[in-house]
């Protein structure tokens, strides 16, 4: 798949997120914001009641949120892959392993935990933005 | 009923002592031939090998043997002692000494001892404190030393443990493992949150054979070691540097599988244990 503009990147990861069959069954209570931090781009990703709130594409510096997940864009860029190759499959792996950094709340992110794991593996489906 | 099918696998309890704590313990078995005892994960129950017991190719040969180690599935805590008053850690000393007291319970002659993860870590152990009591071990997922796991998010009052532990051990899987088999990996990890931690203890914390390695009479005990390309908590270098280090052992690396390959994916998994199988019956004949 081609992503020729962040606008459309975001559209489509909502879309996918929004119809995702597992995040409809058990996303009730799946809210939080968070920043993936992708070196070159960012992204503020706010999720409520499993939905996609609001996506913003480079967010301005006290554009507030939770937690953060940084790492290299070239980790982000196995992580999306279809099938990701070993160490770049999950963000423990890629944290244990790799690059990847958990900042901030993260007990907001252990409580989220298992929907985010679904949410974040959309990347696989919409892969990064361009 | 038409569809009806009863399974081989049979499921019994055995009551012993471990020094002095009373334990009755679940297990499931099928097959005949050389005993193949093996361990589940850390927080987990011994329907992670819910494949291998009915792979008529391995029960045609082997009795294999899946129990559930105390405080996990339906093997209860100690029956004598009020344990909850203490906090659950788990040591290598009690680890091995209740293993060889359940394969001894059981009158099992000539053993191999498998086990993945934690269990891999303890099949080391007994290589190096047990080498008379077992013919041989498979450490599957194992190191001389993995620490980083005990962590508080396991019991963490303000987040659903149960959600933590089964999505939090989500990517020691491998991706191309069916959904199918890591969703019930991870069912099974929804049910163990009280006894993950304290496992962790022993896995991260008490368990380090580092500089150790060299004791294991690899000649009397022969150890082979399975571990997969995804496991990001004991990786293929980490058992390839524990395997160096003792003799006689073997190293297999396991592509396109994580720290659970008996239970995300039995189909592949099988498949190098049949190979460390054969090496450990090769050197034997």
């Amino acid at each position: 798949m081609t992503v020729t503009t962040t606008n459309d990147w975001s559209n489509r990861f909502k879309e996918l997120n929004d119809s995702n069959e597992e995040l409809n069954a058990h996303g009730k209570y799946f809210s939080c914001s968070y920043l993936l931090d992708m070196e070159t781009t960012k992204i503020l990703v706010q999720t409520h009641g499993g939905k996609i709130e609001k996506i913003t594409m480079d967010p301005g510096p006290l554009d507030p949120y939770q937690f953060a997940i940084r790492a290299s864009q070239d980790t982000w860029s196995k992580f999306s892959m279809p099938t990701p190759p070993p160490m770049y499959h999950g963000i423990f792996a890629a944290s244990f392993q790799r690059d990847m950094k958990l900042e901030g709340d993260l007990l907001v992110l252990m409580q989220n935990l298992r929907c985010l794991t679904t949410q974040l593996e959309l990347l696989r489906v919409v892969g990064i933005p361009a | 009923m038409a569809n009806a099918k009863i399974s081989s696998v049979v499921g019994r309890y055995v009551s012993f002592d471990v020094e002095e704590e009373e334990y009755k313990v679940f297990y499931l078995e099928n097959g005949t031939g050389q005993p193949l005892v093996c361990q589940h994960t850390a927080g987990c129950h011994n329907h992670q090998w819910r494949g291998l017991l009915e792979d008529e190719e391995i029960t045609e040969n082997y009795r294999v043997i899946a129990y559930d180690l105390p405080r996990h599935g339906k093997s209860d805590p100690p029956l004598n002692k009020e344990w909850w008053k203490e906090e659950y850690k788990l040591t290598a000393d009690f680890f091995t000494k209740f293993i060889v007291a359940f394969c001894d319970a059981l009158e099992l002659e000539n053993p191999i001892f498998m086990g993945s993860s934690f269990g891999g870590n303890v099949a080391l152990q007994l290589a190096l404190h047990y080498p008379d009591r077992f013919d041989a071990v498979i450490p599957v997922e194992g190191a001389d030393y993995s620490p980083g796991f005990y962590l508080d998010w396991w019991q963490h009052p303000h987040a659903n443990a149960a959600q933590v532990c089964a999505s939090g051990v989500w990517d020691l899987m491998a991706p191309q493992s069916p959904d199918k088999e890591r969703w019930a990996t991870w069912f099974y990890y929804s049910q163990g949150a009280e006894a993950f931690k304290g496992d962790l203890y022993y896995y991260s914390v008490d368990h380090d054979l580092r500089g150790k390695l060299e004791q294991i009479q690899g000649d009397k005990v022969k150890v082979v070691m399975l571990t997969g390309s995804y496991d990001y908590l004991t990786p293929p270098e980490a058992g390839k540097r524990t395997a160096s280090q003792i003799k006689n052992a073997e190293f297999i690396e396991m592509e396109g599988i994580g720290h659970f390959p008996m239970s995300e994916n039995h189909e592949e998994f099988r498949k190098y244990l049949l190979q460390a199988l054969s090496a450990i019956h090769g050197v034997k004949a």
